[in-house]
C-alpha cells in the first residue's frame, strides 16, 4: 500500500509512518506548486503528530542523465527543504486538545501552525502557505497484491496525517535554471544529547515514489525473501549507501522479473527489466514544472525515458492520480493494456481548492433494522426492554454496573467481542431507550436506540444505531453492527412470529 | 517536590505519552481491523497479539486478555498453518498458562514453524518459570550480543536481577536504556520500570530513592503506566509521602487494575480515611475475584499478595502463592509463598 505500514520501526510509532507524497501544480493558481507528505494509516480521529520527529520534504533539481536501457536521472547537491516539528498537546480553558507546530521554510524562514486549521497558516509575503492536519486518505487499493485479484478500496473511510505546502513556483524552485525535480519526504527523530552510550537518530521512513517499499523492494509474489523495508527506510535520501546498492538492486530486478510474469507473459527484456531497476533505485518523484502534471500523469517521465522517448508531461503526483493502477499496468504488461483494480478513486476526491486534500471521514454512519411482529407493543417491550439486553442471542454474559440512567452493561458476545455501554435514556411508557457505547466498537459518537411502535395488531421494533467509524474502515463497523442488529431481531421474529 | 519528576537531559527523546497512548490505540483497532479483512496475511493477526499486549503491559488494560483469548479462538477457525499456534502459545503466555503454551509450541515446530521464532519463545517461558536457568543466561547473552536490541536486553537484565547479580543487570538495562535509537515512548517506559523494580525489589539491599527516580522517569515517558504508578506510590506510602501516593494512584484507578484500588486503599487507611477505603477495597476484592475467575494463574501473585495483606484472607492467599510456584517455580515465587506462609500460620 503506497508507503503505508512499510516496515516494523514505523509500525512501532505510526504517526512517525509516512503513508504517501505527492507534486502537483496548484489547482488554485498554475504560478504556485503543491507538495504534500501524508503519514500515519488509519488515523483515528483523534490523532496527533509526534513532538519528536522532523517531517520534512526535500526538493532537488535532476537532469537526465541517459535513456532507454541507460536511464537515469541525477539529482544535484543543493536542497530545498521544508521542515516540520509539533509540539506536545496543549488543553484550552474548555478543556479541548490542541497541537501546535513550526514549519521552517527555505531560507530559514519559520511559520507557525496550528494542526487540522483549515486555513493553514501563510507567510506574509504570500510565498508559502501550509496546512498540518488530518484529511481523508487520498490513496486507494482495489488488488490482491500477492495474486492480482481485484478487490474493493482496501482504505474506504480511513484518514491519514497530512502536511500540505503550497508555494510560488518561480521564486521557490526558479526554474530558469531546469524545470525538472525529484522530491521526496522522511520523518527523522530530532537530534538529541548525546546519551552515554547513544547512537545518532536514524531516520524512521522515507518515500519517493509510492510502492517502492510494498510493491517493489517487499514484492508479496516473492517467497521466501527477507524483509528489507527497515534497512530502505533507514537509507539517506539521493544517498542510497553504496554498500547496500547491490542488494537493493538485485531485489527490483528480482521483483520487477516476479511482475513481469504476473500475467503469464514476458513483456519486458532483462536489459529493460535492469534499467527499470535502476531508474527505481534512484528513489525520488520527478515532477517538472514547465509541463503538465494531470492525474495520468505519474510515472511518464521514467517511462518515457526507460522507453527512449523524450517525456511529455510533468510527471508528478496529483491527489486523485491512480498510482497504484499505473505502476502496475507498467510493471506487469509494459503499458499494454490498462490494469484497473476494483475501485475508481479514493473515499474522496481531491478538492480543488487549499489544502487539497478531502476532508476527514467524519459522517454520522446510521445502520437500522426493523420487524414488524405479531404481539402488541408492551408485550414485545417487556421482552427487550430492560437494558441487560439479556434476551440477544448473540450475547454470551452481561454485567450491569450501577442503576438507572448512566447505568453501565458490559457485554461479551459469543464471538469473544466485549463491548460497554451506557443508557443514556429510557422512556417505557413510549417504549424507547437510548444508548451510547463505551469502549468495544471502533467508533466514536456512537449513539444506539431501541424502540416498539403499535402497528396494526401487533408492533414494529426498530433498532437504529449512528457512529462515526474511528481508526477502522467504516465497512468493518458496519458490519459488526448490522449482524448484532439482524441477529438480534430475527430473534424476536422467532419468538413472537410474524403477522399473516 | 512533585510526584513525578520530569525527564532529565540524559533520557532520550520520545514521542509525548499522552500522544503514544492516543496512537496506539489507533494501530491497535487499525491491526483488528487488518485482521477481519485478511487474516491470512502474514503478520497481521502476530501485530493484533503485539499490540493488545502493549496495552496490558503499559495502559493496564486487563480486558485485553479476553480479547486476546477470543482472539486466539477466532484465528484458529480461519487459520490452519503454523501461525496458529504461535499466536496461541503467545496468548497462553500472556495469561501465564505456560503449560499450554509449550504444548502449542510443540505443535508450531510439528506444523514446520519457524524453528528461531519457537526457541525465542521457549526462551523466555523457561525464563518466566525459572527453570533451566544457566541455558537462559547463556542464550540471552548470545541473543543480546548480536545486535544489541533494545528487546533483547531488557529480558537479559530481568534475568540477571532475578539471579540477584544486581550490578551486571543494572549496566545491560542502562546499556538498553542509551542506545535506544527510536522514539517510541513504551520501550524507554519499559526498561525504566525494569530499574525501578531492580532497585526497589529485587535488589538485596534496596534503594528505594533510586528506584522511585526510575519509576518517575517511566510515568514521566508515559503518564498512563498503571503498574509504574502503583510501583512508585508503594514507594511513596512508605516514605510516608501519602499525598503524592495518592495523586499517583486516582489516575490510574480508571484503568480497571484492582493493585491501583488496593495500594488506594492502603494510603487512605495510613491517612485514617476508612469509609473511603472500605471502598476501595470493596473494588480490589470485586477486581481481584473477576480477575482470577477468567485468569487465575496471570493474577495468581499479585492476588496472593493482596489477600495476605489487605484482602484479609489468608487461606486463599496461601492457595493462589502455592498456585503460582506449582505453575512458575521462580525463587520469587517461593520466596512469596513461605512469606504468606509464615504470616498465616
Amino acid at each position: 500500500m503506497s508507503d503505508h505500514v512499510d516496515g516494523p520501526r514505523s509500525i512501532g510509532d505510526p504517526a512517525a509512518d509516512i503513508s504517501d507524497l505527492f507534486a502537483f501544480t496548484s489547482p488554485e493558481n498554475s504560478a504556485r506548486t503543491v507538495l504534500a507528505v501524508c503519514a500515519f494509516p488509519s488515523a483515528g480521529e483523534d490523532a496527533m503528530f509526534s513532538n519528536v520527529v522532523d517531517y520534512a520534504i526535500a526538493v532537488r533539481r535532476v537532469t537526465v542523465a541517459g535513456v532507454g536501457d541507460a536511464a537515469r536521472f541525477q539529482p544535484a547537491d543543493d536542497e530545498i527543504r521544508f521542515s516540520f516539528r509539533f509540539q506536545a498537546l496543549q488543553r484550552d480553558a474548555a478543556g479541548k486538545v490542541h497541537q501546535r507546530g513550526v514549519g521552517t521554510l527555505p531560507g530559514g524562514r519559520q511559520l507557525r501552525l496550528t494542526v487540522n486549521d483549515e486555513h493553514g497558516a501563510s507567510t506574509a509575503d504570500g510565498d508559502f502557505r501550509v496546512y498540518a492536519g488530518l484529511r481523508s486518505d487520498p490513496f486507494y487499493l482495489a488488488w490482491i497484491a500477492s495474486s492480482l485479484e481485484k478487490v474493493p478500496n482496501l482504505l474506504q473511510h480511513d484518514n491519514v496525517l497530512c502536511i500540505v505546502v503550497e508555494f510560488d513556483t518561480r521564486r521557490v524552485l526558479d526554474p530558469e535554471k531546469g524545470s525538472l525535480f525529484g522530491v521526496i519526504a522522511e520523518t527523522v527523530p530530532v537530534p538529541q544529547p548525546p546519551g552515554r552510550i547513544g547512537h545518532p537518530p536514524v531516520r524512521i521512513d522515507w518515500i519517493g515514489r509510492p510502492e517502492q517499499t510494498n510493491v517493489r523492494l517487499n514484492n508479496p509474489g516473492l517467497s521466501g525473501v527477507d524483509d528489507i523495508r527497515d534497512l530502505w527506510n533507514q537509507q539517506t535520501p539521493f544517498a542510497i549507501s553504496t554498500v547496500l546498492q547491490p542488494l537493493f538492486l538485485q531485489r527490483l530486478k528480482d521483483s520487477f522479473t516476479d511482475w513481469d510474469l504476473r500475467d503469464g507473459k514476458a513483456d519486458w527484456t532483462p536489459e529493460a527489466l535492469a534499467a527499470n531497476a535502476n531508474v527505481f533505485l534512484d528513489d525520488f518523484m520527478l515532477f517538472d514544472v514547465a509541463k503538465p502534471i494531470t492525474d495520468e500523469s505519474y510515472l511518464e517521465i521514467e517511462k518515457s525515458t526507460i522507453d527512449g522517448h523524450p517525456y511529455r508531461t510533468g510527471g508528478g503526483r496529483t491527489i486523485d492520480a491512480n498510482v497504484i493502477d499505473i505502476l502496475f499496468t507498467w510493471l506487469v504488461n509494459h503499458d499494454r493494456e490498462f490494469l484497473q483494480g476494483g475501485a475508481t478513486g479514493a473515499t474522496k476526491p481531491g478538492l480543488t481548492r487549499f489544502p487539497y486534500l478531502a476532508t476527514p471521514n467524519s459522517e454520522l454512519q446510521t445502520v437500522t433494522h426493523a420487524v414488524v411482529l405479531d404481539a402488541d407493543p408492551g408485550e414485545v417491550w417487556s421482552a427487550i426492554g430492560s437494558f441487560d439486553l439479556s434476551w440477544h442471542p448473540r450475547v454470551a454474559r452481561v454485567r450491569l454496573t450501577g442503576t438507572g440512567l448512566g447505568q453501565l452493561r458490559t457485554m461479551e458476545t459469543i464471538d469473544g467481542r466485549t463491548i460497554v455501554e451506557r443508557l443514556e435514556a429510557i422512556d417505557d411508557q413510549k417504549r424507547s431507550m437510548r444508548y451510547t457505547s463505551i469502549a468495544g466498537m471502533a467508533a466514536s459518537h456512537y449513539t444506539g436506540t431501541l424502540d416498539v411502535k403499535p402497528k396494526g395488531r401487533g408492533s414494529v421494533a426498530e433498532w437504529r444505531v449512528q457512529y462515526l467509524a474511528n481508526g477502522q474502515p467504516d465497512i468493518a463497523v458496519k458490519t459488526i453492527v448490522s449482524a448484532l442488529q439482524k441477529t438480534g431481531l430475527d430473534s424476536l421474529t422467532a419468538r413472537f412470529g410474524v403477522p399473516a | 517536590m512533585s510526584a513525578i519528576a520530569d525527564l532529565d537531559d540524559r533520557c532520550p527523546a520520545a514521542t509525548d505519552g499522552e500522544i503514544a497512548v492516543i496512537n496506539l490505540e489507533s494501530a491497535r483497532r487499525r491491526a483488528w481491523e487488518r485482521f477481519r479483512g485478511n487474516p491470512s496475511i502474514a503478520g497481521v493477526a502476530e501485530a493484533v497479539v503485539d499490540l493488545e499486549r502493549l496495552a496490558t503491559q503499559f495502559l493496564g488494560d486487563l480486558d485485553a486478555l479476553d480479547r486476546l483469548e477470543a482472539f486466539a479462538a477466532q484465528f484458529a477457525c480461519l487459520d490452519d498453518s503454523f501461525r496458529v499456534p504461535l499466536v496461541q502459545a503467545e496468548v497462553a503466555s500472556a495469561v501465564h498458562r505456560f503449560a499450554d503454551a509449550r504444548d502449542h509450541l510443540a505443535r508450531a515446530a510439528e506444523m514446520g514453524g519457524p524453528r528461531d521464532a519457537i526457541e525465542r519463545h521457549t526462551l523466555a517461558i523457561d525464563q518466566a518459570c525459572g527453570v533451566n536457568l544457566g541455558a537462559v543466561l547463556a542464550a540471552r547473552r548470545r541473543l543480546a550480543m548480536v545486535d544489541g536490541r533494545l528487546e533483547d536486553l531488557i529480558p537479559l537484565g530481568a534475568l540477571l536481577a532475578d539471579l540477584e547479580r544486581v550490578a551486571e543487570a543494572d549496566a545491560v538495562y542502562g546499556q538498553a536504556f542509551y542506545s535506544y535509537d527510536g522514539i517510541s515512548p513504551f520501550p524507554l517506559a519499559w526498561v525504566c520500570f525494569q530499574l525501578g523494580m531492580l532497585w526497589g525489589e529485587l535488589a538485596p539491599e534496596p534503594d528505594p530513592n533510586q528506584a522511585a527516580l526510575w519509576y518517575q522517569r517511566a510515568i514521566a515517558y508515559l503518564p498512563a503506566y498503571v503498574k509504574a504508578r502503583v510501583h512508585l506510590a508503594e514507594i511513596y506510602a512508605v516514605q510516608q509521602r501519602l499525598g503524592d501516593a495518592e495523586a499517583l494512584l486516582r489516575p490510574a484507578l480508571s484503568s480497571g487494575d484492582p493493585e491501583a484500588d488496593w495500594r488506594l486503599a492502603d494510603v487512605l487507611i495510613a491517612q485514617g480515611r476508612f469509609q473511603e477505603a472500605e471502598g476501595q477495597l470493596d473494588a480490589a476484592r470485586r477486581g481481584f475475584n473477576n480477575l482470577l475467575g477468567r485468569h487465575r494463574l496471570a493474577f495468581a501473585d499479585h492476588a496472593a499478595e493482596f489477600y495476605a495483606g489487605s484482602g484479609g484472607d489468608c487461606r486463599r492467599a496461601l492457595e493462589l502463592a502455592r498456585a503460582n510456584v506449582a505453575n512458575r517455580p521462580t525463587r520469587r515465587a517461593i520466596n512469596q509463598a513461605e512469606a504468606i506462609a509464615g504470616r498465616c500460620r
